[in-house]
């Protein structure tokens, strides 16, 4: 028998999640033990945990990438950077729901644990190096998730979309169980590195296995990143859920999945011809960029028009993954398309750490965005009405601007940041994005990105036009106050703002190398 | 044909046929009758594969607690007979043609895999460990321990979360 060997060393990448499961253990038993009418101490317990744990990650993103924990975890700056800026979403998200939750007279304990378990969650999944702990994380997050969608069963909406989110989350992550047990059956390890060690003598002897279980695998993956056209799930959930967990939703959970799913298939496309992935991941993209913004222009519905918004930007994102695995080597004179890549040098360059920077500046900038405006509609959201379904209607904006001119200014700026207007977060996200993807030599792609992202800006602007255009109705809502989801919403705007203009160090410490463990 | 593939032989077929009749089968309690006799006969194959502990955790878990409570579940929901559950919808139809496309791709892909038989490439001191508790135990507390630890937070959760799901209303 071998008795493993542990040093502190070991403890590091998984040292948020410890700060992130005291507190959250702390607030499921204050809920037993204390029975305080007023319960913002819980909130702040909660956002103090998320700051501490925000800032160790912060610290581990200048150690040197490596193996931990008997190389089921990575600590590398990749993974610490997605789990501060996590931190950073479940800061915000549990400041806009003290408010959200003591507007409906529903405070509790188990609302904030169940938060803070499922950022402990999306910390672990960004840094699992091994399938069945990848997989257990996934549930995690999951499962936390379910229970939060169907937190405020008030009408027939949350608890329809807490069921539809647990049966497909449930179905989604049974494909990815089968296909990493096909890996498994093809390669006999786990862990990714000796997998991807493993697939290309598995490939030569039996492809049609590991082909699908690279299939399944992706599947699972695309379903928890709601790319097109695994996103049927997303708006009836995002709708159903109560605000600030939508906005956890759009934010962190998915930019766990995309950070897990990049180092996953980092790890797994050794062997196979690099065509396939990138074909695979590029019309990924382009049905996702596409769809999802066609989807939102119809969307009368504030909060629907949000969910497939977030569809569209999981495209963007799905974008820049697709510039990673670009062929290197192509031939000069190959013709300029959507799908293939032909870069303009006739060579491409290595762009990995500009997708790097790029995907995780994307993210930084999407979660503060989203952040901020699913915040200021559940401010505007009114008790009333949640069973009526019209609470979040194109009216309800109407002339914001009048009433209260500082919630409309803080709504357009994230509506403009969605758009990727400068000097917004959200545009230099895109440019980001979009600049690795031609370097790469993805020009159809990132041409059909800009487009689709022109269309994007028409139903961000509606709202802003509704806000500031149109006279205000007799029976408009007034925003609650609460000094929580005040300071959440002046935090974002400040971000979004403060990043757009000056990225600054950021952008320095996004694009370092060595940032993904292997690559 | 030796013992042991008569006794798989036995089993699958078995496990199979108290499969079907988990879905063909009218009467709720039948069915779930037929899901106990389908863990019985699959904790059979898990013996065949060495994994001796799996197999007793198999018959006391699933054949014994979970079939408890699917039982009272179907109790409580005092289940009528609703008609005939046979007619043809076209998401029914649709269904159905994606379970066959399954099957014949999962067919497929076995098909490809290598035929020659396997043997037992350990020493046999393992062999004789393989599948005990001990060898279990050994292995999911040095080998394991991480996921092992990540699966007492995912139960944490699971009792959290529903808790919170089964409170009338909030």
């Amino acid at each position: 028998m071998i008795i493993p060997h542990f040093t502190l060393n070991d403890f590091l990448p998984v040292m948020p999640v410890g700060v992130l499961m005291a507190a959250a253990i702390v607030l499921m038993l204050s809920e037993v033990f204390l029975t305080s009418t007023t319960r913002t101490y819980q909130a702040i317990i909660a956002a103090l945990a998320s700051i501490v744990a925000g800032g160790i990650a912060v610290n581990n993103a200048f150690e040197p990438a490596r193996l931990v924990l008997q190389g089921y975890a990575v600590l590398d700056p990749f993974s610490s950077w997605t789990t501060a800026m996590v931190c950073l979403g479940t800061f915000l998200a549990v400041l806009l729901s003290a408010g959200f939750l003591k507007h409906r007279n529903a405070e509790r304990g188990e609302f904030y644990a169940l938060m803070l378990f499922a950022a402990a969650g999306m910390s672990l999944l960004s840094l699992s190096a091994e399938f069945i702990t990848l997989f257990i994380n996934l549930e995690v997050l999951s499962v936390a998730t379910y229970a939060l969608t169907a937190f405020l069963r008030r009408g027939p909406r949350p608890s329809e979309a807490g069921f539809k989110y647990f049966i497909l989350g449930a179905f989604a992550a049974a494909l990815l169980l089968y296909g990493a047990a096909l890996i498994y059956g093809a390669t006999g390890a786990t862990k990714l590195v000796e997998v991807s060690a493993a697939l290309p003598a598995a490939f030569a002897k039996s492809p049609a296995l590991v082909y699908a279980g690279l299939g399944l695998v992706l599947a699972g993956f695309a379903f928890k990143v709601a790319a097109v056209p695994f996103h049927m799930w997303t708006p009836d959930v995002y709708e159903g859920a109560p605000t600030p967990v939508t906005a956890l939703m759009s934010a962190g959970v998915k930019a766990a999945a995309f950070v897990a799913m990049v180092r996953t298939f980092l790890f797994l496309v050794k062997g196979i011809d690099p065509v396939i992935p990138f074909t695979v991941f590029s019309l990924l993209a382009l049905l996702t960029m596409v769809g999802g913004n066609l989807l939102a222009l119809p969307q009368r519905n504030v909060k629907r028009m949000l969910a497939y918004s977030s569809i569209a930007h999981a495209g963007y994102m799905l974008l820049g993954v697709a510039a990673l695995f670009a062929p290197k080597l192509v031939e000069a004179g190959a013709k300029v398309g959507v799908l293939t890549a032909t870069p303009l040098t006739g060579t491409a360059q290595d762009v990995s750490v500009a997708v790097y920077k790029g995907l995780l500046f994307y993210i930084l900038g999407y979660t503060v965005t989203s952040l901020g405006a699913f915040g200021t509609i559940s401010a505007l959201e009114r008790r009333e009405d949640e069973t009526r379904g019209n609470t979040w209607d194109l009216e309800r904006f109407a002339g914001l601007a009048q009433r209260k001119p500082g919630w409309a200014a803080a709504m357009a700026l994230f509506m403009l940041s969605l758009g990727g207007v400068p000097p917004t977060v959200g545009f230099l996200g895109k440019l980001f994005l979009f600049s690795a993807a031609v370097d790469a030599g993805l020009l159809g792609l990132a041409i059909v990105g800009v487009l689709s992202s022109v269309i994007g800006v028409y139903f961000y602007l509606r709202v802003v036009v509704y806000m500031f255009m149109r006279p205000a109705p007799i029976d408009a809502p007034a925003p609650f106050r609460h000094w929580t989801t005040e300071l959440a919403l002046v935090t974002s705007a400040v971000l979004v703002v403060g990043l757009g203009i000056l990225p600054g160090t950021i952008t320095e410490w996004f694009s370092r190398v060595g940032m993904v463990f292997g690559h | 044909m030796n013992a042991e593939q008569v006794l798989f032989w036995l089993f699958s077929v078995c496990t199979l046929v108290a499969a079907s009749g988990v879905i063909f089968a009218r009467n709720p309690v039948a069915s779930a009758m037929s899901l106990v006799a389908t863990f019985f006969f699959l904790s059979g194959i898990y013996v065949l594969l060495w994994a001796h502990t799996i197999a007793a955790l198999q018959v006391l878990v699933y054949a014994g607690a979970i079939m408890v409570l699917f039982l009272f579940v179907i109790m409580l929901l005092s289940l009528t007979d609703s008609g005939p559950v046979l007619h043809f919808t076209p998401s029914r139809i649709a269904g159905g043609v994606a379970v066959i496309a399954l099957f014949v791709s999962l067919t497929a892909v076995f098909r490809k895999l290598p035929t020659a038989e396997l043997t037992w490439v350990g020493d046999a001191a393992k062999l004789k460990n393989f599948g005990t508790i001990q060898h279990l135990g050994e292995v999911m507390y040095t080998q394991w321990l991480f996921p092992f630890e990540a699966v007492s937070l995912l139960l944490l959760v699971a009792i959290l979360g529903a808790v919170v799901v089964a409170k009338p209303r909030i």
